[in-house]
C-alpha cells in the first residue's frame, strides 16, 4: 500500500496503490491524515489503483471523512475498480461520500 | 476440478496478509472469477480479525485453523479458533447503513460484507472451539 500526494492549488489528491486491509490500515491512516496539509479546501481520493479494501480501510475513510467534515473541508473519491465500487456500496459510504468515476470529473467538482 | 488449502495461523492480525495471498493463489489456479476471489479474501479477512479482535487472549497466544476448499459449483470456507465463544453473524453490531457521516458509527461492517457477499454463514461452537463457515457459489 501507497499513498502518493499531489496538490492541485487548495485541492489535495491522494492516489492510493495496492492493498488496504487490516495489517496495514493504521498506516493508510497515518499517511493520508499526514498527507493532508491545513490550507486544503478538498480533498479527492483516487482509488484508482487500489486493488483491494476491506473494512479496516473503510472505516480510516471515514474517519477522514468525519475530521473534514468538521473543518468544512469536502471529501470525494474516483476512479473505483468495480469491486471496490461494490464494497463501497455494500457499506452505503457511496450514500455518505460523493463518488466520480474520473479523477477530472472529482477535480472539477472540488473546484 | 477440486482443490484444498489449509492454513494454521498464530491469533495475530499481522499473519493475515499472508493468508489473503495463499488464497489468491489458489484462486487463480482454479480459476475463481474476480468477484468470487474478493468475496472470499474479503469475508475470510473479517472473519479472522474478529477471532483476532474479540477472541481474548494475547495476540499469537492461540491458532487459527483456515481451510478454503474449492470445486467446480462452489468455495467452502471453514475457520476455527479456541478462543473466548463469539458468533459473529449474531453479536457483531449491525451498522447504521442510513446515518450521515457524521452520526456514522464505526464498526460492523466487516460481517455486514460477509453476510451480504457469501451466499451462506454459519456459526457452531464445538468442543470449546467456534467454528464459522460459509459458503459463496460460483454461478
Amino acid at each position: 500500500m501507497n499513498v502518493q500526494v499531489e496538490n492541485h492549488d487548495k485541492v489535495l489528491v491522494a492516489k492510493v496503490e495496492g492493498r488496504v486491509d487490516s495489517s496495514n490500515s493504521q498506516d493508510f491512516e497515518r499517511q493520508l491524515q499526514g498527507a493532508i496539509g491545513e490550507d486544503v479546501k478538498a480533498v479527492v481520493i483516487d482509488l484508482g489503483q487500489l486493488a483491494y479494501i476491506s473494512s479496516a480501510g473503510l472505516r480510516v475513510v471515514l474517519l477522514v471523512a468525519k475530521t473534514l467534515g468538521q473543518r468544512n473541508v469536502s471529501i470525494s473519491l474516483c476512479a473505483l475498480s468495480d469491486p471496490v465500487q461494490s464494497v463501497f456500496e455494500i457499506s452505503g459510504f457511496n450514500r455518505i461520500i460523493q463518488i466520480y468515476d474520473t479523477q477530472a470529473d472529482a477535480l472539477a467538482a472540488a473546484g | 476440478m477440486s482443490a484444498t488449502l489449509q492454513l494454521r495461523i498464530p491469533n495475530r492480525i499481522e499473519e493475515l496478509s499472508g493468508v489473503s495471498e495463499a488464497v489468491e493463489t489458489l484462486g487463480q489456479e482454479e480459476r475463481w472469477e474476480q468477484d468470487v476471489t474478493y468475496a472470499i479474501v474479503l469475508s475470510l479477512e473479517e472473519v479472522a480479525t474478529n477471532v483476532v479482535r474479540h477472541g481474548g487472549g494475547e495476540p499469537g497466544s492461540g491458532e487459527i485453523e483456515i481451510e478454503v476448499t474449492s470445486s467446480d459449483d462452489e468455495v467452502r470456507v471453514e475457520v476455527r479458533d479456541g478462543g473466548r465463544a463469539f458468533d459473529p453473524f449474531h453479536e457483531a453490531p449491525e451498522p447504521d447503513l442510513d446515518a450521515g457521516v457524521e452520526e456514522r458509527k464505526i464498526g460492523g461492517l466487516g460481517v455486514h460484507f460477509v453476510k451480504v457477499l457469501m451466499d451462506e454463514t454459519a456459526y457452531s461452537r464445538e468442543g470449546g472451539r467456534n467454528h464459522v463457515t460459509m459458503v459463496k457459489r460460483r454461478s
